[in-house]
């Protein structure tokens, strides 16, 4: 087998160039942002080159009084939000590994964090796209304010695509004001149906919290993370409220948690998305933690290390730990993702190796529209070069 | 149309030339065209036969919910199919804990939202025809309304769709359930304006309402200081759930039909903040600080539901109430960045006096959604070509200055022309490739979005004459 070749671009226009070349010689690319999320989907089927997008790392054009920034791919989470930061804003996206981590990537992905609650995923913030097209050609999509329905929704499209598409060279994102205070609120010692509970008395509070996730302890229990954050005022005032809801309460009373216990709850919390060599989602509906819980507790015996956090309001799952026999653990897998269909949801890998991939798929029988999407891919990508059999259905 | 007859029912068949009067436009009238039929199914499986008979006799299909849309999204082609899905109108089912709704394309926007007053839940996205757009039509345009600033546009409100595409196949989108693998195909939908297939049912977020909502209407010397209001407000951190912005032109209107309750000034901003009371308390004084401090003459704040209301309906009537003022005009959809809304409103003048038209501007100045509203009498020699030049003087100010010719609208018919003002060549060709893995023999309501005929080629990712182009009959460019 040939060595990969390996390109780092150092502008759209060598995006451009570099695709075009690659056309002409049939190679078969892969893009690599910040190597954060390799492991999502399946190992693509072959690769001739590889393009890395650090080099990408101009800002485009910051408006901070419009609340949107343009930036090239490359560019880290944190820079951008360092950058942001700067102008009192922020991008509501807090994906984890922000230093490592680019906006091509994050995009690619799907990229969101625990304030997906308040702002949304990645997709929801992104304005606009560049794309270089696998024969060559830079095309735009979207625009760059924020409210805008010219033409097909293409950021969409390529939000989540995995670099099947084509390369996303440059984004446009929607910022929003800092927060002036944030508070984080910590309850011990819940059940499956209990964080259930605590999720719908907050929203009968019409309390707004920006992110609400349960970490699973070690008993099978949750510890449920509630994050308050606006005006100080506001905050302030909500948190007393917040207290005094009975649902908060598990083994004890909710707590406030200092600034530094904050910080690591929320890194606690990021584990199961970044620790381990097996990572896995599973998508359900919010009020269907205890079932998730059931359908996982044969994965979870079986792994090293296992660890999960719920996204309350979301009703996302992720899971992380360390296979030892891969048999069984890919038998788990399967009959969760089973279980987790049935109920209407998915079970798909973000990570996984080798020995495990080789027994399950990365994400599962094929999607209803999957003939759509496979003629998306025919036009978009006709050979079949851009990171080729990584994606559903081997697309 | 008798095997149409047979699967709808005659009574859901309309064919006579007095009849199909009333289908030939939407809310943009001067843009007609005459359907073969009209068909109005009850249910997925009536549509999924109608299409499938549709494609079999080579019968274009075009798509309407309940008409309202200002682009001509919804105007028939000449002697095509016109799928109307105004009776689809059931709500399958609520699940207020895990905030999802299922419903059919032809329910009424606002039926929503009062369904779930009661349980103290609603559907975001309020666009001002909300009484009587249907959701099908929200899903073709990507609706947006006063308050998307804060919530967010269709598209971030619907999670899932059925669909039926040009062969009669039903495929699912996204769902219930968020994060479904595959492309988001689902995104792909939200705003494609009735061109990728027929939606037989929607999956929409719902969402709580909030503990308390406070109205803001402040009156100032001229939209400069209006502007600068707006722009004072957002620097400081607060998002409003609605900013609206009305010159005087739009205030005489408004008060020409709501009466003295309307001051008489040379612009207003209309402001909802809403959110948890301790954040609504410190955000409306805030708000209302920033407003005296760019210069406003006075500030209301409503006293009662019945207040408040009025005030919305003032401003929701705005377009309407346009009539009264002139008996023709046209209603553009820029959008610009926020920070260039006063400079923009000074060249729109500059513009209408050039032109020698009046413009009245009456928006959503949080996401800079402009709706100038270019007044002509169709009666005068050369105003309305007048008038046209003047709109679309404004639509290319829209696009240089960092912007899109749509905001909410949509481009339909009305502003296909405009789209490679925004776009290139490659970005259309792209474009049209989403179609096509849709669509690929552009079935469903041609002639919209695109400036020329875009046909999909049977090689993908160049450029193919068309036989039709190589003998003629048809152009490009």
């Amino acid at each position: 087998m040939p060595a990969l070749e390996a390109y780092e671009p150092e502008s759209v226009a060598a995006c451009a160039e570099l695709f075009t070349r690659a056309a002409e010689r049939k190679l078969r690319l892969g893009v690599i942002g910040g190597g954060t999320a390799l492991g999502v989907g399946n190992a693509p089927s072959a690769l001739d080159a590889v393009v890395f997008t650090r080099r990408l790392e101009r800002v485009v054009e910051y408006a901070p009084e419009d609340q949107v920034i343009v930036v090239e791919a490359g560019i880290t989470l944190a820079r951008l939000q360092a950058l942001a930061r700067q102008n009192g804003q922020w991008l509501g996206v807090d994906a984890p590994q922000a230093s490592t981590a680019t906006l091509g990537g994050l995009v690619a992905v799907g990229g969101f964090g625990p304030r997906r609650a308040r702002y949304g995923a990645i997709r929801d913030l992104l304005l606009g796209v560049t794309l270089v097209r696998a024969d060559g050609a830079v095309a735009h999509g979207g625009g760059k304010v924020v409210k805008n329905v010219a033409g097909f929704d293409l950021p969409k499209v390529v939000a989540g695509s995995l670099g099947t598409l084509g390369l996303i060279a440059e984004v446009t994102l929607r910022l929003h004001p800092l927060p002036e205070l944030a508070a984080t609120f910590r309850c011990v010692g819940l059940d499956a149906s209990g964080v259930v509970q605590a999720m719908l008395a907050l929203r009968r509070a019409q309390l707004e919290p920006s992110s609400l996730v349960a970490l699973l302890d070690s008993h099978g229990r949750f510890e449920l993370g509630v994050r308050l954050e606006g005006f100080q005022k506001g905050v302030e005032r909500d948190a007393a409220r917040l207290l005094e809801l009975p649902e908060l309460t598990g083994k004890s009373p909710p707590e406030r948690l200092s600034e530094a216990l904050a910080a690591s709850y929320w890194q606690r919390a990021e584990t199961p998305r970044t620790a381990c060599s097996l990572r896995i989602r599973i998508n359900a509906l919010p009020t269907q933690l205890p079932d998730v819980q059931k359908w996982l507790e044969p994965l979870l015996a079986r792994l090293e290390g296992g660890r999960l956090v719920w996204y309350a309001t979301l009703g996302i799952a992720f899971v992380a730990g360390d296979p030892g026999d891969p048999r069984p653990v890919a038998a788990a897998l399967a009959s969760a993702r089973g279980a987790a269909m049935w109920a209407g949801g998915s079970l798909v890998v973000d990570a996984a190796p080798g020995a495990v991939r080789a027994e399950i798929d990365a994400w599962g029988p094929l999607p209803s529209a999957f003939s759509v999407m496979s003629e998306l891919k025919q036009r978009f990508d006709p050979e079949r070069r851009l990171n080729p059999g990584r994606f559903v259905g081997g697309l | 149309m008798a095997r149409f007859q047979a699967i709808v029912g005659a009574e859901n068949c309309i064919f006579e030339a007095d009849q199909l009067v009333a289908y030939e436009c939407d809310a943009l009238p001067h843009l007609r065209g005459r359907p073969g039929l009209v068909v109005l199914p009850k249910s997925r499986d009536e549509v999924v036969q109608v299409v499938k008979l549709a494609y079999a006799s080579g019968l274009p299909i075009v798509p309407r919910g309940s008409g309202t849309g200002l682009s001509g999204g919804a105007m028939p082609s000449d002697g095509c199919l016109l799928l109307g899905l105004s009776r689809m109108r059931r709500i399958i089912d609520i699940d207020l804990d895990n905030q999802r709704m299922r419903v059919e394309p032809g329910v009424v926007n606002l039926d929503i939202s009062k369904r779930l007053a009661p349980h103290g839940y609603y559907y975001a996205p309020d666009p001002s025809s909300a009484q009587i757009c249907s959701i099908g039509g929200n899903v073709a345009e990507n609706s947006g309304g006063a308050h998307c600033l804060k919530y967010g546009f269709t598209t971030h409100h619907v999670l899932g769709a059925e669909l039926v595409l040009a062969d009669g196949k039903v495929v699912e989108l996204g769902g219930a359930v968020l994060d479904a693998p595959g492309y988001d195909l689902r995104g792909a939908l939200v705003g494609s304006e009735g061109t990728l297939g027929i939606v037989t049912q929607v999956t929409l977020r719902i969402c709580r309402l909030p503990e308390t909502t406070r109205t803001l209407l402040a009156t100032f010397p001229s939209t400069t200081e209006a502007g600068n209001a707006v722009s004072l407000i957002i620097a400081s951190g607060i998002l409003p759930a609605a900013i609206e912005m009305m010159d005087k032109i739009a205030i005489d209107a408004v008060r020409s039909v709501m009466g003295g309750a309307w001051p008489e000034v040379a612009a207003v901003l209309l402001m909802d903040v809403d959110g948890t009371l301790g954040e609504v308390e410190h955000t409306a004084e805030r708000a209302s600080e920033l407003c005296l401090q760019a210069g406003a003459i006075e500030l209301r704040r409503p006293s009662s539901v019945a207040e408040r209301e009025a005030m919305w309906r003032g401003r929701k009537s705005a377009f309407t109430a346009m009539g009264r003022l002139s008996p023709n005009y046209i209603v553009q959809d820029g959008v610009i960045p926020r920070s260039q809304i006063a400079r923009v409103l000074r060249e729109i003048a500059r513009l209408a006096e050039h032109w020698g038209v009046r413009v009245a501007n009456v928006f959503h100045a949080g996401d800079g959604n402009l709706h100038p509203l270019v007044l002509y009498d169709a009666a005068l020699p050369e105003e309305a070509e007048r008038a046209e030049r003047c709109s679309g003087d404004i639509v290319r100010l829209c696009v240089s200055s960092g912007g899109s010719i749509t905001g909410e609208h949509g481009v339909g018919v009305d502003k296909a022309a405009y789209m490679g003002e925004m776009f290139s060549d490659t970005d259309l060709e792209t474009m049209n490739w989403l179609r096509c893995s849709f669509d690929p023999e552009a079935r469903f309501n041609p002639g919209k979005i695109f400036p020329t005929p875009r046909l999909c080629g049977d090689r993908p990712g160049h450029y193919v004459a068309h036989p039709t182009e190589v003998s003629g009959q048809i152009g490009r460019g």
